[in-house]
């Protein structure tokens, strides 16, 4: 089969979603039966009948999708989706669109699970904002692997250095991130002359997060990720000590 | 009259208190401004401006200026997503893809400038036409939710979620039901509402509280928009504006039977659970090109197929603002992150809201409106520039408001985890054409289904009939089971050839 209309291939892809569901719900009503189904203890609660149990509606749940999983399955191998399922387009295979979802995955785990924590916000975000303008914005690959690769160091660095969250208020990872966003900035000014994006990047990078990260700790007076970060434990300390007494006078 | 008196009487006061206070102007012009600039974004969504929204102001200013900042991001998102359907032929929101069919080869036959302001009346009437009906409809369906016991919230949350996946969704019904399954299998984890039960928590702790609302709004509806939008994309080309932006008289006269057939149905549409802008705009356009006269002109360049759908998409607000605070079902998905900003502020909408509250939702919302046909008719050139910011740039800083937004919500770093996390599934889920409202839609009406399900079956002693000894009980199970028995093929057959017969 060589011309595959669009019908077809969302059946082929609806074979793999519904055997995907199909596991997660046989997985689940596997763990429900953990929960006590019939009559027993719950919560401490003695006494507890099938009709209050904390599995029933779970339980109700987990079948109604495995029953769905089921149809739908049915339904994808009825309209061919099963035929063309080990085929390219079956899978959903393109390798330009695989690349740029894996990068931005790479660059999105890094932030959220290694920089937002361990780095001072600002300078995590400014990283961030830079290396997916820079990646993304004119589409080459090469380009997206840079971004990912900078990402990538930073994280890691951050990671292998202060894993442990009793290590998160140290700032050698800080000194780490400045150093790759600094140089991924001159690189993308260098090679983005008479870019208007290119020489806007620097501005988003740093305002954007600089105001956001203020006004959620200055204006609403909210937690925000890493206080002890480098450069924004700086900027409370000089608010409170600083510019808050003069307001006061 | 007496009842239409005292809401006018009520409406009246709460108006007068919102407008003498100043700080009002400053959250409404910013946050329809910032709806505006949303909606005018393709990439960016109506509910994603609410959602941040909530990160932002949703519990870290009182709840009437959270409101103002909430609402008057969702009317100017919704409004301004006809700005890059009219001017760039790419809808910047889905409540606005009718609007282009006609917008665009309005503004391309130089009819730029009115096709603009025809739509910000429109959209503007709209509003006003769902909010007259909020003020209405939600007085008399508050008395009779009053009666409302639990199994009729078990079964009213569970048509919601049906209804939701049934209308949402692109490809299979079916697919949407299996989304507003997943969503309501997500409400599940954490302690069990009635008997403190740990379910589904893997030994961690975080997981004792369940997943929280803004993490998987922002995660839901945010993160898929961001992986799917940063891609190099060719500029499309902005349409020259001509011609004068504010309508004349004439021609809204002329019109204002079609906005007001627009904002009827619009409003309806909007009345039903889980149903959103984008569907009324569809519906109204349809119903548009069968009634109007210049039906065949539809798709084509015609100021009623125009004003058809921008007018519904509008009114919808108002509609689905019904069921949220009457039965605390969202009519939309908007309104779904409404209704997390109402839940984290520990309010709940439904039977036992405070009335007070409704009254300070539609004088929000007028005001609002108001604000949005000023910015819309003034301001118009200045979003028409903000079309030219490539999504590559800003989608970048949207990552940043959401990171922050669900940080500071709850607090803690595992929030983020549960935001990355439910974003890649969405993103899959996306591409598989499941839709995602009614997954948003099953988190956040998960809880109460469960703990109404098991309250009904607990006061009845495990008796099932309990669901349909009750004539509002009955009916709405009729409803329900109604909506499943659609989608089998033996009675789709009979319901085509019933079809067929008639035709």
């Amino acid at each position: 089969m060589d011309i595959h209309d669009d019908k077809t291939v969302m059946r082929a892809r609806d074979f793999w979603a519904s055997l995907l569901l199909i596991l997660v719900s046989v997985f689940f009503i596997w763990r429900t039966f953990d929960i006590p189904l019939l009559a027993g203890t719950q919560g401490g609660v003695k006494g507890v009948e099938w009709f209050n149990s904390a599995a029933i509606v779970p339980l109700g749940v987990f079948v109604a999708l495995l029953i769905l999983s089921v149809a739908l399955l049915a339904r994808s191998i009825r309209e061919g989706g099963a035929a063309l399922a080990l085929d390219k387009v079956g899978l959903g295979w393109n390798p330009a669109e695989a690349l740029r979802f894996c990068t931005l995955i790479v660059i999105f785990l890094f932030y959220i699970v290694a920089l937002v924590p361990r780095v001072d916000f600002i300078i995590a975000s400014g990283l961030l904002i830079t290396a997916l303008i820079y990646g993304y914005h004119s589409g080459r690959p090469k380009r997206m692997l840079l971004a990912t690769l900078a990402m990538t160091v930073s994280g890691l660095a951050a990671l292998i250095l202060h894993f442990p969250q009793s290590e998160w208020n140290a700032h050698d990872d800080d000194w780490i991130a400045l150093g790759v966003w600094l140089a991924l900035t001159i690189w993308s000014l260098w090679n983005g002359r008479g870019d208007p994006v290119a020489r806007v990047t620097p501005v988003i990078a740093i305002g954007a997060p600089l105001v956001l990260i203020c006004a959620m700790a200055f204006a609403f007076r909210q937690n925000v990720p890493n206080r002890s970060g480098l450069l924004f434990s700086k900027i409370e300390y000089h608010y409170y000590v600083t510019l808050a007494p003069m307001w006061r006078q | 009259m007496d009842f239409l008196l005292s809401q006018l009487i009520g409406f009246g006061g709460a108006f007068v208190a919102l407008v003498s206070d100043p700080l009002t102007y400053l959250y409404l012009i910013g946050s329809v401004f910032l709806g505006i600039t949303f909606g005018a974004l393709p990439g960016l969504t109506a509910t994603l401006a609410v959602t941040i929204l909530t990160g932002f102001f949703g519990n870290k200013i009182p709840l009437d200026y959270s409101l103002i900042a909430l609402l008057g991001a969702y009317v100017g998102a919704i409004y301004g997503g006809s700005y890059p359907s009219i001017m760039l032929n790419i809808p910047g929101t889905a409540a606005s893809a009718a609007t282009a069919m006609d917008g665009h080869p309005l503004a391309k036959a130089g009819r730029g400038g009115e096709a603009l302001g025809l739509t910000t009346t429109a959209s503007f009437i709209g509003t006003l036409i769902g909010t007259t009906a909020l003020l209405v409809f939600v007085w008399a369906l508050l008395l009779v939710s009053k009666n409302i016991a639990s199994p009729e919230k078990a079964l009213l949350a569970l048509f919601g979620i049906l209804l939701s996946g049934a209308l949402m969704s692109e490809d299979l019904v079916i697919k949407g039901w299996i989304a507003g399954l997943i969503g309501l299998a997500m409400a599940m984890v954490g302690l069990d509402p009635l008997l403190s039960e740990p379910r589904y928590t893997f030994g961690w702790s975080y997981m004792l509280s369940g997943f929280q609302v803004v993490p998987v709004l922002m995660g839901a509806f945010a993160i898929p928009q961001i992986i799917a939008g940063m891609r190099h994309t060719q500029r499309a080309k902005l349409t020259q504006l001509t011609g004068r932006i504010v309508p004349s008289f004439a021609a809204v006269r002329r019109y204002l039977p079609t906005i007001t057939r627009s904002g009827v149905i619009g409003t309806g549409v909007g009345a039903l659970p889980g149903v959103g802008e984008d569907v009324a705009g569809w519906v109204s356009y349809g119903v548009g090109k069968t009634v109007s006269k210049e039906g065949d002109k539809f798709g084509k360049g015609s100021i009623e197929g125009l004003l058809s759908s921008e007018t519904a998409n509008n009114a919808c607000i108002g509609g689905a603002l019904i069921p949220l605070l009457v039965l605390g079902i969202p009519g939309s998905p908007p309104a779904t992150a409404l209704m997390g900003a109402f839940m984290i502020n520990n309010v709940i909408p439904g039977p036992t809201l405070d009335p007070s509250i409704i009254l300070r939702v539609v004088a929000i919302l007028v005001l609002a409106s108001f604000t949005m046909f000023l910015m819309g008719l003034f301001t118009a050139r200045v979003f028409i520039r903000i079309l030219r910011i490539p999504q590559t740039v800003f989608l970048p800083v949207v990552l940043i408001l959401t990171t922050i937004g669900s940080f500071s919500v709850g607090g803690g770093i595992n929030d983020l985890y549960l935001m990355l996390g439910v974003g890649v599934v969405a993103y899959f889920m996306n591409m598989l054409a499941f839709p995602i409202a009614p997954l948003v839609i099953g988190v956040i009406l998960g809880g109460m289904f469960d703990e109404m399900f098991r309250r009904s079956l607990f006061l009845s002693d495990g008796d099932l009939s309990v669901f349909a000894s009750r004539p509002a009980a009955a009916v709405l199970l009729a409803l329900n089971l109604a909506l499943i028995a659609s989608q089998l093929p033996p009675v789709k057959r009979a319901l085509g050839r019933i079809r067929r017969r008639i035709v």
